[in-house]
């Protein structure tokens, strides 16, 4: 039994910030919830998905955010609770709903968690989406730690229906992707009856009577958190700066704080409801310290608006000195830890800090330089992505007009890296190397002569490319499109989508097929194998010659990780020692140095290649680049 | 058996695919049952193809703290592969640290291609020796291959880690843990690998 | 310090003064022998840098640095002297006696009818040659009978890496092997005969060259792409090239003949051609090429003891039947080889110094060759 569903009040389990999250959502009576994967933020839902039978709720896999969102509005407007998640890219993509929702207003608790990746660590791009809030009027609340995830979800479904507003909450990283401790409550037990009240209407017009409604309610929430428990402070009374916090930003205080032993001196406004900003309270504290730094990870979110509240207070405030990213305290792009935190307090109060002897840590940076080889990123062994990207590289090469891939969100994205043998030239939002290549298509007129590819990975096809295809049969675009159909949304946790034949909650489902879905796009479509190297190279360069308009290539080949969950290995593979001519051959380690599976390495005490039996998954891709055949394939 | 620190730091570090996430997870569940108050920080989604990856563990008696450990103090690691231990040391290490290292490398992109060497295994232990207060070794990935398949080896890490003693873990609250965690058919192949890792793991001197 | 960078011979050195500078003349001397290089649409394209020093792509290449007397040392025993049309040891016209040859043949069917007979005779165990049948692009083909060599005759001026095959195989014990190429492949083969790195190819199973008088070859995407616009159905059957004066470029497409006058189609020339001297294939066994004006016959340039035994046993068992060619051909045929060689020096004058070119020839040579004469100079 999954712990986040059982109803054991007072058990403290061991939860993901974003189950703590699903567990919160559960603790509010949270009936219908979608969402759209993307890291940080996919367990939420793929969490929930896997109570939804149990607890009868209605738990979907949506095929974008927009469509996640609205689908756990019509929960709110029937009376139900709704919760949808997302990451960061995907509030951009649901902003257009949520922008009219904001003044339509809702029903039933409505909650859209957006989980942040400070760093892009797994994203094509480092956004902080609370600036949403304050676009919209909506409230906005930052847990701190994994208690918090799931007591602010819980509270943010109150919050929503008491303005009848749905209401944000921002995660990040370090919150959604960590566990810790966390105390359960109760699981309630209602049965709600959902029922639209054809009485009411939703939707923003007069929008200039919305908007006024909307700040109204804006100003009931900014009451309402005056009084929160999730703003709280913790130091002396007049300390000697005063570090003003919010999500992540706590908890890597607290650790500076403990670091320094600064407690006595230092204090710690940590702020649970950052918009709208509860006025009084922030005022209240700012009298306590002269000089504040703030600790918040991406924009200066925090920073701006406490700053903006002390604009309009300053004259009964006095002076004070605001440290943090305008002052370049702390740094204002990628992600915080301890030690940014620990510096930047040292540095504004002048305490001695020495982790570790000075001794020591030369000497671990000198082994560390000495002997550590960098680890790039790299395709799985078996990723039938490699394999794409190596008869795309071939079959570009032997075209020998310099065409070009326009690339997209996914595992494929890594097409850009050396492990895709940085074939992909392009990366932006979902749906875009297609929407690119629309453009692209359209350039021969000018005298582009360089064949144009996009590729776009099946669940990203159904969320964002769907469109785009349609739009390039409709103005005539010519490219190439390849579909790198791996059966899941693989770099967020191998989700089901509507290709799949599953739900989240892995119930069957009808599949919508690409193929059939490209040709009534009017795209002339072709599938291949693309562990069938020979035949996708081939195949490439018929449509690139011979076809014009708009292609699609589907290559079909399940996630190798996927398939590791329930089929045996294709092939067992071995390198023939008495036929690799190693350094002799001439191919000069072709197949390490070039086509650098992680399956293979290069043994240097033999001068040859070997297999890495603990690496290597038997695709056989590696069997025919050889040149004396000496890599071999067996059915395993 | 009590941790020796409070907070006590842990990292288990290795490669993308090498299960990293699963034994923190399964750690921190050992570590629950008794009753610590556990942080758990990750790396998820992209790194997790191919690239360094670290969890690390707060284990304490009363309080939360960050998901990740400031620098050099890390108490105890738990390194999946042995240049990504040597990594990880150049960060969090300090005179205090102990470590617990699998010795079966997995040879990073650059070293594929030819672009960079992989270090001599027995030196990059001799360097984690130099640089830890006591270590044990393994080859996990050897055992987990004998028994089939080299997805066991953090198991077996699981199991070294249990019998060097530094942390309040036994055989019975695995078996609790992945019970829960993990599909029942495998269970008895876990604990197989579990008890290996006891078996085999050694003090390096 | 100083280091001093190693001058490349390799697969970059290819890349940089052959393949990138439009210099292959697609011969597939330099293919299958490793996964760095490959043809598409008589087009070698490099997919990697190999990174290696030296290498045999560069050393077998017809239009990378050669030593033209070193070359023709290794072959026939002496320097690079006979500047009309390479060391002749009897020249004549000839035709095959047996018409399945002469049929299909543009010409006189000599080349087809000593293969065959070579083949039959055990002189060879297998050949390398070029299909005529289905598409226009050459591909090199390993050829053990008759039938095999029959869908080999005839021509079709465009060039493609019929050597490839040999490097290919696969060998099934045949350790006598007869080719037939263009002179650039005569050239290839030769490199690869005299080469003195360690790797081989199966050239030392070669024991036949058959070459091929020509002017020019054509490059296959781009011919293809023109003719596809001048022809109107996509099944082009047969090309021929009419005798001068008239050359006109006889297109078979479909039922229906396309005549294109052959300055058209001059544009797809290979690059590669204008620089070449070799007209007559110089460094082969046997040399075949037309017997200006008259219609049915080949010119026949033997160069070796094996072109001279072949062609004596052939003669003799009554395959092909000669005559002696009359002088006026001759003295066209040492004409038209001198005049591309001065063509080739012209084009490198004109592309830098002659001295930078693909071949080192003395300056001796050079003079003699530019003079209107042809005469060695003493």
């Amino acid at each position: 039994m999954s712990s986040i569903s059982q109803n054991a009040p007072g058990k403290t389990v061991l939860l993901m910030g974003n189950e703590a999250i699903a567990r919160g959502a559960l603790e509010a009576g949270v009936k219908v919830c979608a969402a759209y994967p993307g890291n940080p933020s996919s367990e939420i839902i793929g969490t929930l998905a896997k109570v939804a039978d149990e607890l009868g709720l209605h738990v979907e896999w949506s095929v974008n955010e927009k469509v996640a969102l609205e689908v756990a509005t019509a929960a709110s407007f029937a009376g139900l609770r709704g919760l949808c998640a997302m990451k960061q890219n995907g509030l951009n993509v649901a902003s257009d709903f949520l922008l009219n929702l904001n003044l339509s207003g809702c029903r039933g608790g409505l909650v859209l968690v957006v989980a942040d990746d400070p760093a892009g660590v797994s994203s094509s791009n480092e956004e902080d989406s609370r600036i949403f809030a304050k676009l919209g009027d909506l409230p906005l609340l930052e847990p701190a730690n994994f208690q918090e995830a799931k007591e602010m979800t819980k509270s943010a479904f109150e919050i929503s229906e008491q303005l009848g507003l749905p209401v944000l909450i921002r995660s990040v990283t370090r919150v959604s992707h960590a566990r810790g401790n966390v105390c359960l409550d109760e699981l309630p037990q209602s049965r709600p009856k959902p029922r639209f009240e054809n009485s009411l209407r939703f939707h923003a017009l007069p929008a200039v009577l919305n908007h006024k409604l909307l700040h109204e309610k804006l100003d009931r929430a900014k009451q309402m958190f005056e009084e929160s428990p999730f703003n709280f402070y913790r130091g002396p009374e007049k300390p000697e700066l005063m570090v003003a916090t919010s999500g992540s930003g706590w908890m890597y205080s607290l650790e500076a704080m403990i670091n320094l032993n600064v407690q006595e001196r230092v204090g710690v406004l940590k702020l649970g409801t950052t918009w709208p900003l509860p006025e009084s309270y922030v005022l209240e504290h700012l009298k306590k310290a002269d000089r504040i730094l703030f600790i918040e990870e991406v924009d200066p979110f925090l920073e701006n608006n406490v700053k903006e509240i002390y604009a309009q207070n300053c004259l009964f405030l006095g002076l004070k000195a605001f440290f943090g990213k305008a002052s370049k305290h702390i740094p204002d792009v990628g992600e915080l830890n301890p030690e940014i935190v620990t510096h930047a307090i040292q540095n504004l109060i002048q305490v001695p800090y020495e982790p570790r002897p000075a001794d020591y840590a030369l000497r671990a940076h000198e082994a560390a330089a000495e002997l550590i080889p960098a680890r790039a990123l790299s395709f799985c062994p078996g990723c039938p992505h490699r394999a794409t990207y190596w008869a795309v590289k071939i079959a570009l090469a032997l075209d020998g007009r310099d065409g070009f891939v326009l690339g997209d969100i996914g595992c494929y994205s890594l097409g850009m890296g050396p492990s895709g043998f940085g074939q992909m030239r392009t990366l932006h939002a979902m749906g875009s190397g297609t929407g690119l290549a629309c453009g692209f298509g359209q350039l021969n007129r000018f005298g582009l002569e360089q064949p144009v590819i996009a590729v776009c990975g099946d669940s990203t096809f159904y969320h964002a490319a769907m469109p785009a295809l349609a739009n390039a049969y409709y103005n005539g675009a010519d490219f190439l499109l390849l579909l790198l159909d791996n059966s899941a949304t693989a770099m967020t946790g191998f989700q089901p989508h509507p290709g799949t034949g599953s739900t989240a909650t892995g119930k069957e489902a009808p599949v919508i097929d690409l193929k059939a879905i490209c040709e009534v796009f009017g795209a002339h479509v072709e599938v291949v194998d693309p562990f069938d190297v020979a035949a996708t190279v081939e195949t490439l360069l018929r449509l690139l010659q011979e076809e014009k308009g708009v292609k699609v290539l589907i290559l079909k080949r399940e996630c190798a990780l996927v398939s590791a969950k329930h089929q045996k290995r294709l092939y067992q593979v071995e390198v023939e020692q008495e036929h690799c001519l190693g350094e002799t051959c001439g191919c000069n380690r072709f197949c390490t140095r070039i086509f650098k599976c992680p399956g293979l390495m290069w043994d240097k005490a033999a001068g040859k290649a070997r297999i890495d039996e603990a690496i290597c998954t038997g695709c056989g891709v590696c069997t025919r680049i050889c040149p004396a055949s000496a890599i071999r394939k067996e059915k395993a | 058996m009590f941790i020796s620190r409070d907070p006590f730091n842990v990292i288990i570090g290795g490669v993308g695919g090498q299960g990293n996430v699963l034994a923190s997870q399964i750690l921190g569940e050992m570590l629950v049952s008794q009753g610590y108050v556990i942080t758990i920080g990750e790396t998820y989604g992209a790194s997790q193809r191919g690239g360094a990856v670290m969890s690390h563990l707060r284990i304490s008696t009363k309080d939360q703290f960050s998901p990740l450990i400031p620098e050099g103090q890390c108490d105890l690691l738990i390194a999946l592969e042995p240049v990504e231990g040597l990594r990880i040391l150049d960060h969090y290490g300090s005179p205090r640290v102990m470590t617990l290292v699998n010795t079966r490398p997995i040879h990073p992109m650059d070293v594929i291609s030819g672009n960079a060497e992989y270090p001599e295994v027995s030196k990059v232990i001799a360097k984690i020796k130099e640089l830890s207060r006591r270590v044990w070794t393994l080859n996990a990935t050897e055992v987990a291959l004998e028994m089939g398949d080299p997805i066991f080896s953090n198991i077996v890490m699981l199991g070294a880690l249990c019998a060097i003693e530094v942390l309040p873990i036994n055989q019975q609250g695995f078996e609790l843990v992945i019970k829960d965690l993990l599909p029942s058919r495998t269970m008895d192949e876990n604990m197989k690998a579990f008890n290996r890792g006891r078996e085999v793991v050694q003090e390096f001197y | 310090m100083e280091t001093g960078e190693k001058v490349n011979r390799g697969l970059k050195a290819l890349g940089e003064k052959v393949l990138n500078s439009d210099q292959c003349t697609a011969c597939g001397a330099c293919l299958s022998l490793c996964p760095y290089l490959r043809s598409w649409k008589g087009r070698v394209v490099k997919l990697d840098n190999c990174n290696l020093e030296e290498g045999r792509c560069f050393a077998y290449c017809p239009r990378t640095e050669v030593d033209l007397d070193e070359v023709y040392r290794g072959f026939f025993g002496k320097s690079y002297e006979e500047i009309e049309m390479g060391p002749v040891r009897k020249i004549m016209m000839a035709r095959a006696k047996d018409p399945i040859w002469t049929k299909k043949a543009q010409t006189g069917g000599v080349v087809s009818a000593l293969i065959d007979f070579a083949l039959r005779e055990g002189v060879i165990q297998a050949g390398v040659l070029t299909p005529r049948d289905g598409d226009l692009l050459p591909q090199g083909k390993i050829i053990t009978n008759r039938k095999a060599v029959l869908s080999c005759a005839g021509s079709s001026y465009v060039s493609g890496p019929t050597l490839e095959a040999l490097n290919r195989g696969p060998w099934k014990g045949q350790e006598r092997i007869g080719i037939v190429g263009l002179p650039c492949q005569a050239l290839a083969l030769a490199r690869m005969k005299t080469s003195t790195l360690e790797k081989k190819t199966p050239i030392d199973r070669v024991d036949l060259v058959i070459g091929l008088f020509c002017t020019w070859a054509l490059d296959y995407k781009p011919f293809m792409a023109f003719l596809y616009k001048r022809v109107s159905s996509l099944s082009i059957k047969k090309l021929n090239i009419t005798p001068p004066p008239e050359r006109i470029l006889e297109v078979m497409a479909g039922k229906t003949l396309s005549r294109i006058p052959v300055d058209d189609i001059r544009p797809f020339i290979r690059p590669s051609c204008r620089v070449c001297l070799d007209m007559t294939a110089e460094l082969s066994d046997i040399s075949v090429g037309t017997v200006e004006g008259k219609e049915g016959w080949n010119t026949v340039i033997v160069r070796t003891a094996m072109g001279e035994n072949l062609l004596k046993r052939a003669k003799k068992a009554g395959v092909i039947e000669t005559r002696p060619l009359p002088k006026d051909n001759l003295s066209h045929l040492k004409e038209a080889s001198l005049l591309k060689k001065r063509r080739a020096l012209d084009a490198l004058k004109e592309m830098g110094e002659i001295e930078k070119g693909y071949f080192t020839l003395s300056a001796n040579l050079i003079k003699c060759i530019l003079s209107e004469s042809g005469e060695t100079l003493p």
